[in-house]
């Protein structure tokens, strides 16, 4: 068909990503782009026009100002030198380490990690690792380790797949379309079943 | 259950044993003596496609006020794929099962005699035995290396052999995603 056979049914990772770098992110910017009056007048040119975001932040960066954009506005800005990005408040070890402490203290919750932590924490590493006021191989490994905490307690609740329903409060987006095709599979397959031996027609 | 699905079409091909319940001229072709008349509790096997309509369906006596159900055609005996002993087997280790040789189409058949005799005891087991092995099947779809180019081990191919058409699906399903999802990690 016209789409792929691996992306009828979900996301691929890259998608992901793409549907992320759309939310808001604080950056400090290293240019400015508010005109004076007399700038305007002389050149109207120069301006961001934006068709799927808000362009008035970006017409009215300060130096050292922060202001919000969006994330891959962000990331091209940063590419360029042209701003630094302020680390969202849950990206810092204190904040990290909490995190790890409620999913280890409670195994059959997960803790309420923004829905794209994985994934901005992944771009934000790669891209600006600089940015960071904690060493970043530590917020690392700390990442890494709410991950595989995350993914014991989705596999433990894999085996209470049933032919009704699921629930799966906290869990981030990127971690639900891991596990997408192998549950929704087992779970239409029970419910076919189920209703196999209680069809009355 | 697509009209166009292929895997069902094939599993729509699997012989199952029955019995006549009326002498019928010139189907003695399906007993391989064609031209003669099939007999009146002669045993065949024929494919699901034709019994599963053969057994419903019955010869219309010529009294109307017949209120009686009509005798259907065929009666189905049970197959030797939903015996007790296949069902123990499942109950005792599903996870060490050998499906496919079995029958590689087990989770269509079954559920397709589930629906015709409304067998909750035949669902209720199937039910268990894909939860249980499809455990293992996630367990081997997630476990994939990206750097070793052989993909799998000698145990994870034997353990696939004994995989149904159906689980293999979702072992490709699960592997193929595990897979991209390993790859765009290590692209940062």
């Amino acid at each position: 068909m016209s789409l792929p056979k691996n992306l009828q049914v979900g996301f691929s990772p890259q998608e992901i990503q793409f549907l992320i770098e759309n939310e808001p992110i604080r950056i400090m910017p290293r240019i400015t782009t508010r005109k004076t009056k007399k700038q305007q007048s002389t050149d109207l040119g120069s301006q961001w026009s934006l068709l799927t975001c808000d362009d008035t932040a970006v017409n009215n960066m300060v130096v050292m100002n922060s202001c919000e954009v969006t994330i891959w506005l962000a990331l091209l800005l940063k590419q360029q030198g042209k701003c630094n990005i302020i680390v969202p408040s849950w990206l810092t070890l204190q904040q990290l380490d909490k995190y790890l402490e409620y999913e280890l203290k409670n195994t059959s919750r997960f803790s309420n990690l923004p829905w794209n932590w994985l994934v901005l924490s992944t771009l934000l590493f790669s891209r600006c690792s600089d940015d960071f006021k904690d060493p970043v191989h530590l917020l690392r490994s700390k990442i890494q380790d709410l991950r595989e905490v995350r993914l014991g307690k989705v596999n433990k609740g894999l085996q209470y797949l049933n032919e009704s329903h699921l629930q799966l409060e906290n869990l981030s987006l990127m971690e639900i379309n891991e596990m997408r095709p192998y549950a929704c599979g087992i779970m239409d397959k029970l419910r076919t079943i189920h209703d196999a031996s209680n069809d009355t027609s | 259950m697509g009209y166009y699905d292929i895997d069902d079409i094939l599993a729509e091909g699997t012989r199952f044993p029955c019995r006549f319940n009326y002498e019928i001229p010139g189907l003695g072709y399906l007993e391989g003596n064609p031209g003669k008349p099939i007999s009146k509790h002669s045993k065949l096997e024929l494919p699901l496609w034709m019994v599963h309509l053969l057994a419903v369906v019955g010869a219309q006596s010529g009294d109307i006020n017949d209120t009686e159900e009509p005798l259907p055609f065929v009666e189905l005996l049970p197959p030797d794929l939903f015996a007790p002993r296949v069902l123990n087997a499942i109950k005792s280790g599903a996870a060490s099962l050998d499906l496919h040789a079995i029958s590689p189409y087990f989770y269509t058949l079954a559920e397709r005699w589930a629906t015709l005799f409304s067998d909750k005891e035949l669902s209720q087991v199937l039910k268990d035995m894909l939860l249980e092995r499809g455990q293992e099947i996630n367990n081997y779809a997630v476990s994939v290396s990206l750097h070793s180019n052989q993909g799998q081990t000698n145990e994870s191919a034997v353990f696939l052999q004994m995989l149904d058409e159906f689980e293999k699906q979702i072992y490709r399903d699960a592997n193929v995603n595990c897979k991209e999802m390993k790859k765009w990690l290590a692209m940062k």
